[in-house]
Parts: C-alpha cells; structure tokens; sequence
C-alpha cells in the first residue's frame, strides 16, 4: 500500500562547551597529540573528567600524552558507510588502546580491505590538515606504525567550544484526517470534527477526541465558519535563531471561531499595527487564492465592535 | 512461597501492536489502540486508570514533547497522574510499579511505543550517545553491537555459526507469534553465506526495523485478584546501569545483567522463559550467562527482538511475552529483560510469577 507522506529534515546546530579535561583533549588534537588522564594506577583515553568506577574528580593535572599509535582491541567492517560515518568507503570502526593508555579510543580505520583488519594490529592517525579541536581532527587511523597527513600549527588559544552540526530527515505518512483537511484548507475552507460522544468540535487534521479517546473520521465532519474574536495574543520579537525569516515585531493570536467552540491558536494577524492587537477584536479569515490551492494567509478585522467579555482572555484552547 | 500481600503488584492485562516494517498510523493513533487493548483484555474502563506512565523516544518520533500529543491515546479528562520516560516501556512499567509501591492507588498503565521506519535509524542512535567522543563519528547501534561480537567471538564466547543458530531458531519460533514481523525456516548455512553489515554480523544478526506499540496495566494485591482471575505477579523489578563509553568496559561481560537479575531476585527460584532484549544474535548467549540461565530454561520463544523490533516498545513486549506464558501456558516463573544504551549498557530485569495451581 502506497501512503502519502511528507519529508522533514530537523537540523540540530549544537555547540558545546568542554571543560577543562576535554577541552585540553580537543586542543591537544588541533596539535597532533593525544592526551590520556592518569586515574590511580592507569591512564585513561580519552579522557574524562570523573574516574568511571569511581567516580573521583579527575585534574586535568593529571592529563599526560599518550599514542600516536595504538593496539586494535576491537573492530567492525562497515561495508557499506553511511550519510554520518566519517568515510565515504568501506572501513572500520575499532576500539583502539593508545600506546601508554589503559582504555581504548573508538575510531575509524581506513584499512582499505577487511582482510587488512585483526585484532592486535597496529595503527596510527592520520590528521586532517585543517584542525578545529574536533574528534574528527584525526580523519581516521591507518594501519602502521607512522602518522600520516596533518602540517600547520596547533590551536592559538584553547580550544574551549566543539561544534555538531547533526541532522535527520523524517518521511512521515499523512494520515486520511490530514490529507482531508488539507483538501478543505486548499477550497479556503475550515474542516472540523465533533466528538460523538462528547460533541466537542475539534480541528479537521486531529485523530482523536483527547476526552474520550475515540478516533474521529469522515463520518465526524463538520464545516466550521470564517468569522471569530481573538481571546489572547502575544507580540514576538524576532530572535535570529537558525532558520528566522522574521525581523520586526509581530502578533500571535487565538481566535475563537463563531458558532462551534473551536479555537485556532498562534494565528497570524494583519493589518493590525500591533499596538493596536486586542483581546475581543472580531477577525475574519483571509486567503490568498491566486495560487492552485488557497492558503490561509491571516486574519484581518471585520469592523465590528468589540466583544467584551472578561473571561474570553482564558480560552487558548 | 510467601503469601501475596496488599504490596504485591501483578500484571492483570496487556496488548500489543502487530509488529510491521512500516505503518501509516502515528504513534497517537498506536497507542489509542494497545491502550484500548489493554483496558478491554483487563476487562476496565480508561476511567480506571489511576497513574500513566509513556516511554518513547523524541529522536525516533522526530518531534520534541512527542509524548505530549499522545496523552490523547490516553483520555486524560478529568486530569490523570501521568508520567513519561525517554526510555523503553519497561522503564515506563518500572514507573508505574515503584508508583503503586507508594500504597495510594491501585492501578497504573504503562506504553512504549515508536515508529523507526520515519528515519534512517543510523542517523538518529548517534544522537543519543556521548556528544563529544562518539556522536560526531556518526557510531550507529549496528557498530557498537559489531565491536562487542567481535570481542566475544575472539574470546571464543560465540561463534558466528552459533549466532546463525540462533537467529534460524529465533525466527523458527517466531512463527507461532501473530505479532512476529520476521519469522520462517531459514537454513543456517545459507544465512552464513551471506556479506556482513558490521562484521561479524550478518543481516540475520540484527532485529528488524520495526514500527510498533504495546501497553500493560497492573494492579495492587486486592485489586489485582478482584480484577483479574490470574494475575501475573512480579516478585522481582530491578535494573543496573554501567559506563556509557565502550572503550571503558570488558564488553566481553555484562555485569549490569547479572547485579539487576540478584536485585530482582532470579536467583530465589528456578524459572522456565526468559524473553530477552537480546536484539543482535551476540547479545543472547552473553545475557543469558550473566543471569546464569541453563540449558533448561527457554529463551525468547516468541522470537525476541530478531523477529520485530519496535524501539521503545521491544523491552515492554519482552514482559508482556513473558507474563502471557504464565497466565496462557504451563509456565510458573519466568523473567523478562530489556536493555538500553550502546553494548547492552543499561539492564532491566522483571520477575515474574503465577499463582500456585
């Protein structure tokens, strides 16, 4: 069966703060070094700030240089890499005990074959020659004594932020719910649906009745009116967050539909300065229908008075 | 075997979603369903339900406050006690359990549930791992279990045709599951002749990717004999967690395995089911000697996670598998186990018993 669906990538910009254990460790990277942390009788790479059985503080006077090269302790051939992996052809993942280090590093190994890979063999890094304090400094190990690649020079100051820039694309099925409202919202129409049980009205796209939990469906519809009275709002002022197209102040707000007890929330409204957004103010809804499928642009007053009413404030939903 | 008390708390009713590579329902829609289940199998209303308690998981969903939305599986009006945890629902089951050991109500719910067929899950798992040293490697939940199949099968623990075993028994089994979404006759020797994913795991050694839900209600004492003809008691919940990191553990053992099942109490009585998380064929084997388990006991006869693996929901499936051979079957005790974290990090054990018969 084929489904309807619709794909979403949700970026995930992180920047993170080090500390002081890994922050050297990340510095030490941007100067081809590796550093371990000595935790009673052994040294652990990479380092943390906390023993792990312990869970004693851990100084990073304690940090102490370990490697080049290591000892594969453990390994996996990846045939077939993917969008994240740090290589783009088949290698390995290994789990390698730095020279000097008690614990092992988890990190690539261009191996070129997986008949090239056992445990117990012998591996050095090969630096990328742009470092940025980043675990991927090192763009893999490769077997062998020697570290390749790398030049330039260290970091000028400590390297104190790392940043991971992840993402994940989504194709999610639209359900029939949704795909019918969609219809109703391209004829510039509201779809609703009304509970059997309970008789609330709810937005077309939703599943179910959160009241009763009973799933609702074609044979629930209702048409719900254009016309409505804003009971609460809010002025944003835009914060260039990733992803902002926004730069002046600009309203939210809730409308209370006429006639079915339905509210649409963080509408957008115009034509309104937003000194002059209101709780009461009557609103109609507003299409753009120049293109294939109407869009709902916003709201726009219908001149009509005020509604003054002291608890509409309370109805966001 | 001590007498049940008030304290006691038994497993009165359950549901599970068909186990499915891919569903056009959402998660709400999901647990709508095994709520409903649950409630009609216990032979209650929702309106019964004194405490809720979700596990899923806002990565898998691909929206934060995921859990939000699916109160309305739930019918929270009047208002419930609720809770979630981003862990699998036997972690929600916890919960609900430590919940009831409070004294003040009687009757909780627990769900897991999740969709990984909305994303390559080999982006999402690295997002949940160490941020500095691991995630920006893009290490995925297939290399972490090709790293501890590897150790094991150097320390001569496994071997990759006895993982095969396991996998053809698995899915052998699985076919008298009506929820099983991988199962059939499979010949060991054409399994092994198949390329690695991540050596030395083969495509039979990994579970599925699995769109599912499933949903248990449990009750105090009274309560739980009042509503329930045959309660499933657990007499033992317990669960351990290690180092986060690999590259600081033996991961030739599984020491968290062994502290949860003493905590639950394996070790007071033989028992007759383990249902396992063992969601690679490697885990198996290693799971199964950290909790000591013999020969005599069997393992995963619903065909365990190789045979539908529904993130969020497989450990919660484990104990619903394990309670339904007591109350349906000949078995008296049995154990359920579900895990969390890269190479079997974190370890959940639940005990559970019948009524002498």
């Amino acid at each position: 069966m084929t489904t309807a669906s619709r794909q979403a990538t949700i970026r995930f910009p992180y920047k993170r703060s080090l500390g002081p254990v890994m922050g050297a460790f990340m510095t030490a990277l941007t100067e081809q070094r590796f550093l371990g942390i000595r935790s009673g009788d052994r040294v652990i790479c990479p380092p943390r700030e906390w023993d792990p059985d312990t869970a004693a503080d851990l100084s990073a006077d304690d940090l102490v240089e370990v490697g080049p090269a290591g000892t594969v302790e453990s390994w996996t051939w990846v045939a077939a890499p993917g969008a994240a992996h740090p290589l783009d052809r088949p290698f390995a993942f290994a789990l390698i005990r730095l020279d000097g280090a008690d614990t092992t590093l988890l990190h690539a190994v261009d191996a070129g074959a997986i008949d090239v890979m056992a445990t117990g063999m012998r591996v050095a890094p090969r630096w990328k020659a742009e470092r940025t304090g980043h675990i991927t400094d090192v763009d893999a190990f490769v077997p062998g004594e020697t570290p390749e690649g790398g030049g330039g020079a260290g970091a000028e100051e400590p390297v104190t932020m790392m940043e991971y820039d992840a993402a994940i694309t989504y194709t999610l099925p639209i359900t029939p719910n949704e795909a019918r409202d969609a219809e109703w919202v391209a004829q510039g129409r509201f779809l609703g649906l009304q509970c059997p049980v309970c008789g609330r009205t709810y937005l077309g796209s939703r599943g179910y009745c959160p009241v009763d939990a009973v799933e609702l469906g074609a044979e629930h519809e209702v048409e719900l009116p254009q016309r409505g009275t804003i009971t609460n709002f809010t002025i944003v002022t835009p914060v260039q967050y990733p992803g902002q197209t926004e730069t002046d102040p600009f309203p939210r707000v809730h409308v209370l539909l006429d006639e079915h007890d339905v509210v649409l929330g963080y509408q957008n409204l115009i034509e309104v300065p937003v000194e002059e957004v209101r709780v009461g103010l009557r609103v109609q809804a507003m299409w753009d229908t120049t293109g294939d499928a109407a869009e709902l642009e916003g709201w726009i007053p219908t001149g009509e008075a005020d509604v003054e009413d002291p608890d509409l404030v309370n109805r966001i939903c | 075997m001590a007498a049940r008390t008030d304290d006691d708390i038994a497993i009165i009713g359950w549901s599970q979603s068909p186990m499915v590579r891919a569903t056009n329902k959402t998660e709400t829609q999901m647990l709508l369903e095994v709520i409903t289940g649950a409630v009609e199998h216990t032979g209650i209303t929702r309106a019964e339900l004194d405490f809720t308690c979700a596990g899923s998981c806002d990565y898998v969903a691909g929206q934060a406050f995921s859990f939000v939305q699916n109160i309305d599986a739930i019918g929270a009006w009047p208002p419930k006690r609720d809770s979630h945890v981003e862990m699998d629902g036997a972690w929600a089951l916890y919960e609900a359990w430590v919940r009831l050991l409070m004294g003040d109500v009687d009757v909780a719910l627990a769900t897991g549930s999740g969709r990984s067929s909305t994303a390559d899950p080999g982006t999402i798992y690295p997002m949940e791992m160490d941020p500095y040293y691991l995630a920006p490697l893009g290490v995925d939940a297939m290399t972490f279990a090709g790293l501890q199949a590897q150790a094991l099968v150097e320390r001569g623990a496994v071997t990759e045709r006895q993982m095969a075993e396991i996998a053809a028994r698995t899915r052998r089994d699985a076919k008298d599951n009506p929820f099983a979404q991988v199962s059939g006759d499979f010949d060991v020797d054409v399994l092994l002749a198949e390329d690695y994913v991540r050596s030395p795991l083969r495509r039979h050694d990994l579970p599925p990717i699995t769109d599912g839900a499933s949903a248990v209600v449990i009750a105090r004492g009274d309560k739980a004999r009042e509503l329930c003809e045959r309660p499933v008691w657990i007499t033992g919940f317990a669960h351990y967690a290690e180092i986060h990191y690999p590259g600081l553990r033996d991961l030739t053992k599984a020491e968290s395995v062994t502290l949860a099942g003493k905590a639950a109490g394996l070790d007071e009585a033989p028992i007759q089911v383990a249902e396992l998380q063992t969601a690679f064929t490697h885990e198996e084997p290693l799971v199964a000697s950290a909790l000591g388990l013999g020969p005599d006991v069997e393992i995963n006869p619903s065909g365990g996670p190789l045979a539908g693996n529904p993130i969020m929901s497989t450990g919660l499936v484990r104990i619903i598998e394990a309670a339904a051979r007591i109350r349906d079957g000949g078995t008296h005790r049995a154990l359920a186990h579900s895990t969390s974290g890269p190479c079997l990090q974190q370890n959940l054990v639940c005990v559970l018993e019948g009524d002498e018969r």
